[in-house]
C-alpha cells in the first residue's frame, strides 16, 4: 500500500520533471508517450490501491517541516473519499492527457505543456491525499502555479498573459484567508493533522469555529470559483482547452469543495458555517446559471456551467450533504471533461471559431463529436437517467431534506437554476450542432475528418461514464444498494444523514425530471425548426439584459469599480505623491545641497597659485585674529 | 637703544603686510610678487635684527645674514624660472598658469 501510494504521486512528478528537463531534447513521440504513461501508471496504481484498500490509512514518509512543536510531516492520508476522488483525478487527466496529444499536435512547446500538466495532476493528487494542512495547502498553491501558467500557455498574447495572471491573483485572495485559517487552527488546537483536526470541533466555542469555518470558505470561492471570486474562471477559457477541460472537471475547481468537505466535521459544527456554505452555493450556482444562458462563446458557456455546478457541490456541503457533493463531484467531472474535449474537436474543426453564433448544423457532419457531446449536455441538464441527474437530484433532495425556510428557498431556487441549467445546456447544443450551418468546414480531403482520431476517441468512455455516472449510487427505492454511499459512509462527517422517504424521494426526481425536460423543450422550441433564425437574429442584436448576463452581471467591472480603481489611485498617489515627491524629493535635496557645499571647496582647486596665496593670507588672518581675541579678552 | 623694539615690531609688521598685499595685488607679474616676496622676508629680518638688538644676542644677526644669502640664491634661481616659463608661455601672468589643477 505504502508503495502504490507513493507511485501515485511519483509518477505525475516524474513525469513531470522529466519532461521539464529532457523533454525538449527527445522526440515528440516519447515526450507524449512519457507523459501519459506517468498519469495512467498512477491511474493503475490507484486501482491497485483500491482493491488492497481495507481501510482509512495513514503513512508517514519523511519529515517536512519541524520547528519546536510544529511538525508537518509528508504523510498521505488514504480514506474512501480521497480514494475516489484520485481514481477519478487520474482516469480524466489519463484521458485528457491521450487528448492533448491530438490538440497541441501542431504546437512546438509541447514539453512545456505536458511537463505543466504533468505537474498538475501531481500537485492535485497531493491536495487530495495530504494528511496535514500545509502539504495540502502545497498542493493547494501547486495547482494555483500550474493553473497560472497553463491558462497563459500562449503567453505571447497579452490577453492570455492576463487572464492567467488574473486567475493567480484572484485564487490568492481565497489562498490567503486559507492561510490565515491555518495558522489559527495551529495556534488553537496545536496540530495541522486533518485527522486530528475533524475530532476536535467540539473544543473550543461555536464562535470561533464559525471564525474558521467562513475562512475556509473564503479560500474555498478562491479555488471553485463561488461567488465573490468567480470572476478569474470565465477568463481561464485563454488557455489551451484541455487544461480547461482539466481545470473545470478534475483538479483545480474542485479543490475548494474538497476542502470544504474534508474540513466538514470540523467546521460543520458550527449552524452558521454550514449555512454560508449552503447560501454561497446556492447563489452561485443560479448566477452562473443566468450567465451562461447569454455567452455566446462556446468554451465561456461551459465555464459558467461549471460554476454553476460547482455551485450545487457547495451547496451540497453546505446542506451536510457530502456524499451528494461527492457524487455529483465525480459525475461532473466525467461530463464536464466530456463537454470541455467535445468542445475542443468543435473549435478545432471550424478552425478556432469560438462564437456559438458561427456554428450551427454540426451535427450531420461530425456525429463522432455529436453523440458524445449530446450525452454530456444530457449529463449537465440533468436528464432523467443520466449520472448528473442522479447527483445533482441527490443535493436537491438533501438540501429539502434539511427543511426550514432557508434551505426550503435553496431549494426553489436550486430547482429554477436546474431549469436554467437545461435550458442553456440545449440552447448550446442545438445552436451548435443543429440548424443550418454558417461555415463550411475546411479541408474535407480524403473524406475524414480533420480531426486526430485520439480527439474523438477519449470521448467515448467519458461518455459512457457520464451517463452510466448514476449506477455510482443509485436511490434506494430502486431496490438496489447505494455503491457511493456504502462506499463513503465510513469517512468522518459523511454518514449520519438523514436519509429521505423514499416517497418524497420518487416526488422530487419526478419534479427534477419535469424540470429538465421543460427546460430542454423551451430550448427546442427556440433554437430549432422555423422560430431558429429570428431568436439568433434576435440575440445577435443583444439587448441590455442580455447584455448584463453575458457581462456576468458587470461583476469585473463592479470590482474595478470597487477595488482596483481605488487600488490604482491609491497606488498612484503612493507613487507620485510619497514615493515621488516626499522620499525622493528629500533625498534629491539632500544630495543637492550636499553637492552645492561640496563645489565650494572644489572651486579651490583651481590649479592657480593666487588661490594658494589667499589661503596663506587666510590663515595668517585667521591666527592673528586668534592671537588677538586672545590677548584682548 | 634708541628706537624702542615695538616700532621695529609696528614696521616690520607693516612691511610684511605691505609684501604680503602685494603679492596678492600683483599677480599680473611674476617679478613683481618675487619683488613682494623679498620685502617680507626683509619684514622677517628685520624682526630678527631689532630682537637681536634688544637682548644683546647676535643669534638674530647672524639668521639675518643667512637670510640673505638663502634670498639671493632663492632669487637667482627663481628669475631663472621666470626667464623659462616666459619662453614657454610667452607671459609672467600668473592667472593664466593653472597646470596645478587637480
Amino acid at each position: 500500500m505504502e508503495l502504490y501510494l507513493a507511485f501515485i504521486l511519483l509518477f505525475p512528478l516524474g513525469g513531470g520533471f522529466f519532461n521539464a528537463i529532457v523533454g525538449r531534447k527527445l522526440p515528440r513521440g516519447m515526450s507524449e508517450a512519457v507523459a501519459c504513461g506517468v498519469i495512467w501508471g498512477s491511474f493503475i496504481c490507484s486501482v491497485l490501491a483500491y482493491f488492497n484498500f481495507t481501510g482509512p490509512i495513514k503513512i508517514e514518509y519523511a519529515s517536512w517541516l519541524t520547528a519546536f512543536d510544529f511538525r508537518a510531516p509528508i504523510a498521505l492520508y488514504l480514506d474512501q473519499l480521497s480514494l475516489a476522488l484520485t481514481l477519478m483525478i487520474t482516469f480524466v487527466c489519463g484521458l485528457i492527457h491521450l487528448y492533448s496529444i491530438g490538440y497541441m499536435k501542431d504546437d512546438p512547446s509541447y514539453a512545456r505543456y505536458f511537463a505543466l500538466l504533468n505537474i498538475f495532476v501531481f500537485a492535485m493528487l497531493v491536495l487530495v491525499l495530504a494528511e496535514n494542512l500545509p502539504l495540502l495547502y502545497l498542493g493547494w498553491e501547486g495547482v494555483g502555479f500550474c493553473s497560472y501558467a497553463l491558462i497563459g500557455f500562449w503567453y505571447q498574447e497579452e490577453k492570455n498573459a492576463t487572464a492567467g495572471r488574473k486567475a493567480f491573483i484572484v485564487t490568492r485572495i481565497g489562498d490567503t484567508a486559507f492561510g490565515i485559517a491555518m495558522v489559527w487552527m495551529y495556534q488553537l488546537f496545536g496540530t495541522l493533522s486533518i485527522t486530528q483536526l475533524n475530532g476536535m470541533g467540539n473544543l473550543v466555542p461555536a464562535g470561533i469555529v464559525t471564525g474558521l469555518g467562513i475562512l475556509l470558505l473564503i479560500g474555498a470561492t478562491g479555488k471553485s470559483a463561488q461567488l465573490p471570486l468567480s470572476v478569474w474562471l470565465p477568463d481561464a477559457m485563454a488557455g489551451p482547452t484541455p487544461v480547461s477541460a482539466q481545470i473545470h472537471a478534475a483538479t483545480m475547481v474542485t479543490a475548494g469543495v474538497y476542502l470544504l468537505a474534508r474540513m466538514f466535521p470540523l467546521i460543520g459544527a458550527s449552524e452558521t458555517v454550514g449555512a454560508a456554505i449552503a447560501v454561497i452555493g446556492g447563489g452561485t450556482a443560479f448566477y452562473a446559471a443566468t450567465c451562461a444562458c447569454a455567452q455566446r462563446d462556446l468554451k465561456r458557456i461551459l465555464a459558467y456551467s461549471t460554476i454553476s455546478q460547482i455551485g450545487y457541490m457547495v451547496l451540497g456541503v453546505g446542506a451536510g450533504a457530502l456524499t451528494a457533493a461527492t457524487f455529483h463531484l465525480l459525475t461532473h467531472a466525467f461530463f464536464k471533461a466530456l463537454l470541455f474535449l467535445g468542445a475542443g474537436c468543435v473549435i478545432t474543426a471550424l478552425h478556432h471559431q469560438q462564437d456559438i453564433y458561427r456554428m450551427g448544423g454540426l451535427k450531420s457532419r461530425l456525429p463522432a463529436i455529436y453523440w458524445p457531446f449530446l450525452a454530456g449536455a444530457l449529463c449537465l441538464a440533468g436528464f432523467p437517467g443520466s449520472g448528473g441527474f442522479f447527483s445533482k437530484d441527490a443535493i436537491l433532495g438533501a438540501v429539502f431534506e434539511r427543511g426550514g425556510v432557508l434551505y426550503g428557498s435553496l431549494f426553489a431556487l436550486g430547482l429554477f437554476t436546474a431549469l436554467l441549467t437545461a435550458f442553456y445546456t440545449f440552447r448550446m447544443l442545438f445552436v451548435v450542432f443543429h440548424g443550418e450551418s454558417h461555415n463550411p468546414l475546411p479541408s474535407r480531403e480524403g473524406g475524414h475528418s480533420p480531426l486526430p482520431p485520439i480527439m474523438t476517441v477519449t470521448l467515448i468512455p467519458l461518455a459512457l461514464f457520464g451517463l452510466l455516472g448514476g449506477i455510482l449510487d443509485l436511490p434506494e427505492y430502486l431496490g438496489t444498494s447505494a455503491f457511493l454511499s456504502g462506499f463513503l459512509g465510513p469517512v468522518p462527517g459523511f454518514a449520519g444523514l438523514v436519509q429521505a422517504v423514499p416517497g418524497d424521494e420518487i416526488a422530487l426526481q419526478i419534479i427534477a425530471a419535469t424540470t429538465s425536460i421543460v427546460g430542454l423543450g423551451l430550448a427546442w422550441s427556440r433554437y430549432t425548426g422555423d422560430r431558429r433564425a429570428t431568436s439568433l437574429a434576435m440575440e445577435e442584436a443583444g439587448s441590455p439584459r442580455s447584455d448584463f448576463f453575458l457581462n456576468g452581471w458587470y461583476l469585473d467591472s463592479l470590482y474595478r469599480l470597487l477595488l482596483i480603481r481605488p487600488f490604482v489611485r491609491l497606488s498612484g498617489f503612493l507613487w507620485k505623491g510619497i514615493d515621488g515627491a516626499v522620499i525622493d524629493g528629500t533625498l534629491d535635496g539632500l544630495a543637492r545641497f550636499t553637492a552645492r557645499v561640496g563645489g565650494v571647496p572644489a572651486a579651490w582647486s583651481s590649479g592657480r597659485v593666487v588661490t594658494s596665496l589667499f589661503g596663506l593670507a587666510g590663515g595668517v588672518c585667521v591666527v592673528l585674529a586668534y592671537l588677538a581675541w586672545l590677548v584682548l579678552s | 637703544m634708541i628706537v624702542p623694539l615695538e616700532h621695529i615690531l609696528i614696521l616690520a609688521a607693516l612691511l610684511f603686510f605691505l609684501g604680503l598685499g602685494g603679492l596678492l595685488a600683483w599677480r599680473a607679474n611674476l617679478i613683481m610678487m618675487l619683488v613682494c616676496i623679498e620685502v617680507m622676508l626683509n619684514a622677517v629680518m628685520l624682526v630678527f635684527v631689532g630682537g637681536s638688538a634688544q637682548w644683546g644676542n647676535a643669534d638674530g644677526q647672524i639668521f639675518a645674514i643667512f637670510i640673505m644669502a638663502l634670498t639671493s640664491s632663492e632669487v637667482s634661481l627663481a628669475l631663472a624660472m621666470v626667464v623659462y616659463l616666459h619662453r614657454r608661455k610667452r607671459t609672467v601672468n600668473t592667472d593664466l598658469f593653472s597646470e596645478m589643477k587637480g
